[in-house]
């Protein structure tokens, strides 16, 4: 177990409880942490400080940032790839290991590409690969090499969720700026949400060195505990905004759990990033912002590295200096890239700890030790201009090397809103310069750095957020005035190409000056284009780091003037939101009948119409082909019974039922009999059938229409905004849920149900086919329809759904002497086609027209309108392109064609086959198809081509195929 | 309340909940109410009472109610002694503890009260006729909302942050008081939502489609888990309404 040399005392590490030891595994190594620690820092307490390789030259790799702003920390966790090691905490039996390495992370082959790197120049791939055998060759090569962490196919299922959020004010940062904007918020009356990226509030105030207090400030704990005392801010710790969309929604995640967030007005202060600089083999382990080392001291109580240098451009570096001269860390030197840096508190205090200052100096080059896996000195010179230093040089021995050369704003969250920046040439940083409604900014986001003013910017932001949002408070907080402390922070050009390359300005993407210089030459002179071709900034760190260096290289490459470049757009997320944040519970609604249990306790296999469950057929898979053939027999010659309850329902009541039945179907209404059904069938405005189903008159001013069971829906709004424009006197009701029902077919079944109805008279006499009774079956109030579908005598029984599984129990007991059986959808697909019926949307397309599909019986002659009819009578005066016909083959015994198959004749295709199965009634294929007008009479032979190119010889023959004179339904 | 009439049978009523076997899975003890079978406990009243404080589902489908929509109807109802404001999206108890929900300007659903006695929703759906007048006079249409929707009451300090896991209105006290009405999207289906606190625990009644009562049970269940959430049955609402 390696324990933590480089662990400081007690007066450091915030987070860190040092009661509590926790066990875990780096590259099957044991370590130990404390908890509260995150991967990255455990494991810097025991020395080790490579955490990866980089992309595409291997190199190896450390903490940046110590933030997770940066990607060098990218580590696999168990099943988990590409997780930030400087923010996960440890837990128990953690088992991490490294990314992107062959053989290991010390001793890695891959990184001898690094000695092919001159044969990689920025884009090479657009100029490569493009003979054919080579990308062969190389694209397994290239795949095995790529990409970073390994996905776990057998990782178990996390449990993600989301959560809607509501606030007047959202604000999103917990450092100075953000708190001082909730205390004014919550003043004004305003609810508050504050989100916060780390367990802790007081972002800087945690970790950068104070001179109050003996150095060390509770500021941020006041501040954090004012927030606490106010019931109307709600804080979120742990908690990342990696989004801000139209209207103030914003997305943040926390833990496990995606949080959609709605903010009257937002306040974004995310703070900023601190830029490393530029030089060669400033990538390497041991090479860290100086913000780094300082969390690495007081949040995780870690010394950063025993000797160091601080490359330097502002006072920050000097806090840093002392910082590390405070827990034990040599400073050898400070090079200063500022020529004559201003006599501050701090330097002098360095000074007078015997630390050489070098001004004007700059770090030229980082010397590695061996293998790369840590620098073992810096060599520093002189500047000469922006971007040149001196030859002669002066080499420190180091084993750390701490950067403060700027800061640039973390202003995601802006961008994605549509504020605009601009570069600010006194500051040497971009700034938001424009801000959309409803969107205020405050703090080092906003350009503001001095802990006075920026207390005051907070204050004031939360003040006029909490305005926006509809809360007055009594006084106007002052603006803020004088120096806002942003200059002298940032250095303008903090970069030292080295003719030896390996100076990099991407990390993430391995891109080195030179490659953005080439780029540049090539003639991709615009930011917007250099990214795309370099690739700088699309790496995980998104160009945290990469973004300005590009642009100051752009500049200077081009003579454009800085002033007028931008930084590209950055798009949501800002951080990686997991597949599983997005995905969140699975919602996928299903619909199930009152009869549901009763299918599956049968044995059957469902099927999914639409959302809902319907049974396809009873009984094991491996038995389709019989059982529905049985099922078929056992409706011709028996009884069956079938749940129809998804098929459509609408009640249309009103005095002008009639007439609003009559507009939107072709059949006529207007004088039906109360106590009749009819078909319906609806077509477009073009003529096209949509749907089909039976109007069942109850009542003079009552039509119960039934649709199928995946048109209702569009059925019941077309309705709706028919009689938006006719105004008729007429109410629709879409009752398809509330009604079960079931169809009871065969010769047997009104026996079946003359046991469980008495008071309606079933003789053919009274209740003839087409008929509709209302009654009761089994004690249950029920609307009875006598309908033809399958072809057989039949009752269609509608009972309220809450009594639907009532019914079925009731007609199977009843049915039981008879042995009635049970059938499903696929055996109704056969009996229909026996009859001919058509099926919406399988026999007909998105053109099909009555007359082609046979049905210009349906069309009444005298209505003076109704929906389809003008396009309907134009297609009649045309000549028809296809008919819909029956078919049978010759071949009884032959291949059954599919759904689709193609009717041809010669090298043409005149049409398709629609429907087709072997008939169990009939002892022979049929089917219906699409042929030539020409071949529709009945008799022709038609050619059917089936799978394989076979074809087989059709003919056509007339409808219905069983039982053509109806006798049967008609019973 | 009638006693345990036990197990899955019907035992020779018809009506059954849409989630009748969800809650049999669930060890429900069952009570006999408006010719159907309703949750009245899970075996503990006590216990079923503190968890209806906390985090509770009930299943109250089997209890009446009824609807009417169209031109007339609200008058209509009026005159039957409904008593109904002008607002929509607003429900309006009744003297007995129904409640009548005014879901637009002309469609209104009524449920019934915990008291589940069914006379005031019996007597709405008895006095709905065609009529013998000519012209007809305009009275709207019933609506079949006792098997068109199930019907689930929410109770509990946990009930609001449970729903925002699942639906996205803001339905905190302060911004979704007593009465309100959203017709909104829960988990991704179409629902009805009335705030209708239990005296001083805070709770809603959820109606959606009847035929998706299963999928959103489970979806509620899932979304009460972190709370300690789990069904409870009528008893316990009524010993919150203190009944």
């Amino acid at each position: 177990m390696i324990a933590g040399i480089n662990r400081l005392g007690t007066a450091y590490g915030r987070l860190i409880d040092r009661e509590t030891s926790i066990a875990f595994t780096f590259e099957e190594r044991e370590y130990s942490a404390f908890a509260g620690d995150c991967i990255a820092a455990a494991l810097a307490a025991a020395d080790q400080w490579v955490l990866s390789r980089s992309f595409k030259f291997r190199r190896p790799r450390g903490i940046l940032t110590m933030a997770g702003q940066d990607s060098n920390t990218l580590v696999q966790v168990g099943s988990e790839p590409n997780v930030l090691a400087d923010r996960r905490p440890v837990t128990p039996a953690l088992a991490v290991s490294a990314q992107n390495y062959d053989i290991s992370l010390a001793v890695d082959a891959g990184s001898a590409i690094g000695l092919f790197s001159r044969f990689l120049p920025v884009g090479f791939y657009y100029k490569a690969f493009y003979k054919y055998g080579s990308w062969k060759f190389w694209e397994p090569v290239i795949r095995n090499r790529a990409g970073l962490g390994r996905i776990g196919r057998d990782a178990p299922h996390g449990y993600f969720d989301k959560q809607y959020l509501f606030a007047d004010v959202a604000i999103v940062g917990g450092g100075p700026a953000g708190l001082s904007a909730a205390i004014a918020a919550a003043d004004s009356g305003a609810e508050v949400v504050l989100i916060e990226e780390w367990p802790i509030l007081g972002g800087s105030l945690t970790y950068s060195r104070f001179e109050r207090d003996g150095g060390r400030s509770v500021m941020g704990e006041e501040l954090a505990a004012e927030v606490a005392q106010r019931a109307n801010i709600r804080v979120m710790t742990d908690a990342t905004c990696s989004g801000l969309f139209a209207d103030n929604w914003l997305s943040v995640i926390k833990g496990r759990r995606l949080y959609k967030l709605r903010a009257k007005a937002v306040v974004v202060a995310s703070g900023s990033h601190e830029q490393p600089a530029v030089f060669r083999n400033n990538d390497l382990p041991g090479i860290m912002n100086g913000t780094a080392a300082q969390r690495l001291i007081r949040l995780y109580g870690v010394r950063p590295g025993r000797k160091a240098v601080v490359l330097a451009a502002n006072d920050d570096a000097y806090g840093v200096a002392l910082d590390l001269l405070e827990v034990g860390t040599a400073v050898e030197a400070v090079a200063d890239l500022r020529e004559n840096p201003e006599e501050t508190a701090r330097l002098r205090a360095v000074r007078g700890r015997g630390v050489r200052i070098l001004a004007g100096h700059a770090v030229v080059e980082a010397i590695p030790g061996a293998g790369k896996l840590a620098i073992i000195g810096a060599t520093v010179a002189r500047i000469l201009a922006e971007g040149e230093t001196e030859k002669a040089a002066a080499t420190f021995e180091c084993d750390l090397l701490c950067m403060s050369t700027g800061y640039g704003p973390a202003g995601a969250l802006l961008h994605h809103a549509g504020a605009s920046f601009g570069y600010d040439q006194a500051a040497n940083m971009f700034q938001p310069t424009a801000l959309p409604p409803h969107v205020f900014a405050a703090g080092s986001v906003n350009g503001t750095y001095r802990l006075d003013a920026v207390m005051i910017e907070g204050h004031r932001a939360g003040w006029a957020a909490a305005l926006d949002a509809g809360f007055a408070s009594e006084s106007e907080p002052p603006p803020v005035t004088g120096d806002r402390g942003a200059r002298g922070l940032t250095h303008g050009f903090p970069i030292f190409p080295h003719a030896r390359g390996s100076d990099f300005v991407d990390f993430d993407e391995d891109l080195q000056v030179k490659d953005l210089v080439a780029g540049v030459a090539e003639g991709y002179d615009d930011i917007e284009l250099l990214k795309r071709y370099s690739t700088v900034g699309m790496g995980p760190s998104q160009g945290r780091h990469s973004a300005v260096a590009a642009v100051r290289l752009l500049a200077r490459e081009t003579g454009f003037d800085l002033a007028g470049l931008s930084v590209t757009t950055q798009r949501p997320p800002t951080v990686p939101e997991k597949f599983g944040h997005l995905a969140g519970r699975i919602f996928e609604p299903e619909r199930h009948t009152a009869m549901h249990h009763r299918h599956l306790e049968l044995g059957a296999q469902m099927m999914l119409a639409g959302l809902w469950h319907r049974p396809a057929f009873y009984g094991a898979k491996a038995d389709r082909e019989l059982a529905i053939r049985e099922e078929v027999l056992a409706v011709r010659n028996n009884v069956g019974l079938i749940d129809v309850s998804t098929l459509g329902g609408l009640d249309i009541r009103g005095p002008d039922a009639a007439e609003f039945v009559n507009r939107l179907y072709t059949s006529a209404y207007a004088k039906q009999p109360v106590g009749r059904s009819r078909y319906v069938l609806m077509c477009d405005q073009t003529g096209a059938i949509i749907d089909d189903g039976v109007a069942c008159r109850l009542h003079e001013e009552h039509f119960y229409v039934t649709a199928t069971t995946s048109g209702v829906d569009g059925v019941y709004r077309m309705m709706l905004q028919s009689n938006a424009q006719w105004r008729l006197d007429v109410d629709v009701a879409n009752v398809t849920a509330a009604y079960a029902g079931v169809n009871l077919a065969g010769p047997g079944s009104r026996d079946v149900l003359a046991k469980l109805c008495h008071d309606v008279d079933l003789s053919a006499a009274a209740f003839p086919y087409m008929g509709t009774r209302l009654g009761t079956v089994a004690g249950i109030p029920a609307r009875l329809l006598r309908v033809g579908f399958v072809g057989e005598l039949g009752y269609e029984i509608h009972v309220p759904a809450s009594q639907g599984e009532a019914l079925w129990d009731a007609l199977m007991e009843a049915g039981a002497e008879a042995g009635i059986r049970p059938f499903g959808v696929e055996a109704q697909r056969v009996l229909r086609l026996e009859k001919g019926h058509i099926i919406i949307g399988q026999d007909t397309d998105g053109l099909t027209h009555p007359h082609e599909a046979g049905m210009a019986r349906a069309i009444a002659q005298n209505k003076p309108y109704f929906m389809g009819g003008r396009s309907i009578a134009i297609q009649a005066a045309r000549p028809l392109t296809r008919q819909l016909v029956g078919f049978a083959l010759a071949d009884p015994e032959g291949p059954v064609p599919q759904e689709c198959h193609l009717t041809i004749r010669g090298s043409d295709i005149v049409g398709r086959v629609t429907s087709a199965v072997r008939s169990p009634s009939l002892g022979k294929t049929i089917g219906l198809a699409y042929v030539a007008p020409d071949q529709a009479k009945l008799g022709s032979r038609f050619d059917i081509r089936i799978a394989g190119g076979a074809i087989v010889q059709a003919e056509v023959v007339p409808l219905p195929f069983y039982d053509p004179d109806n006798k049967r339904q008609e019973m | 309340m009638a006693a345990d009439a036990g197990g899955t049978g019907l035992e020779g009523q018809t009506r059954l909940s849409f989630v009748h076997r969800k809650l049999v899975d669930r060890g429900a003890r069952f009570g006999l109410v408006n010719g159907g079978l309703i949750a009245v406990d899970f075996g503990d009243e006590a216990a079923d009472e503190e968890i209806a404080r906390q985090m509770g589902l009930a299943d109250l489908s089997p209890l009446a109610r009824t609807g009417f929509k169209g031109a007339g109807s609200v008058e209509w109802l009026a005159s039957q002694g409904v008593a109904i404001g002008a607002e929509s999206n607003r429900g309006y108890r009744q003297a007995g503890g129904e409640v009548a929900l005014r879901l637009t300007p002309s469609e209104v659903l009524l449920v019934d009260s915990l008291l589940a006695e069914g006379r005031f929703i019996a007597r709405l759906d008895g006095a709905w006729s065609w009529g013998e007048e000519k012209p007809r006079r305009p009275i709207g249409y019933p609506v079949p909302r006792a098997d068109s929707h199930f019907w689930f009451a929410l109770s509990g300090l946990h009930a609001v942050e449970m729903f925002s896991k699942i639906c996205g209105v803001d339905l905190r006290a302060h911004r979704f008081a007593e009465g309100a009405i959203a017709q909104t999207s829960v988990a991704r289906m179409s629902g009805i939502i009335l705030r209708h606190d239990f005296a001083e625990t805070p709770g809603f009644y959820l109606l959606a489609d009847s035929a998706s009562g299963d999928y959103l049970w489970e979806c509620l269940l899932d979304a009460m888990m972190e709370f300690g959430g789990r069904p409870v049955g009528l008893t316990a609402l009524q010993m919150l309404e203190g009944y």
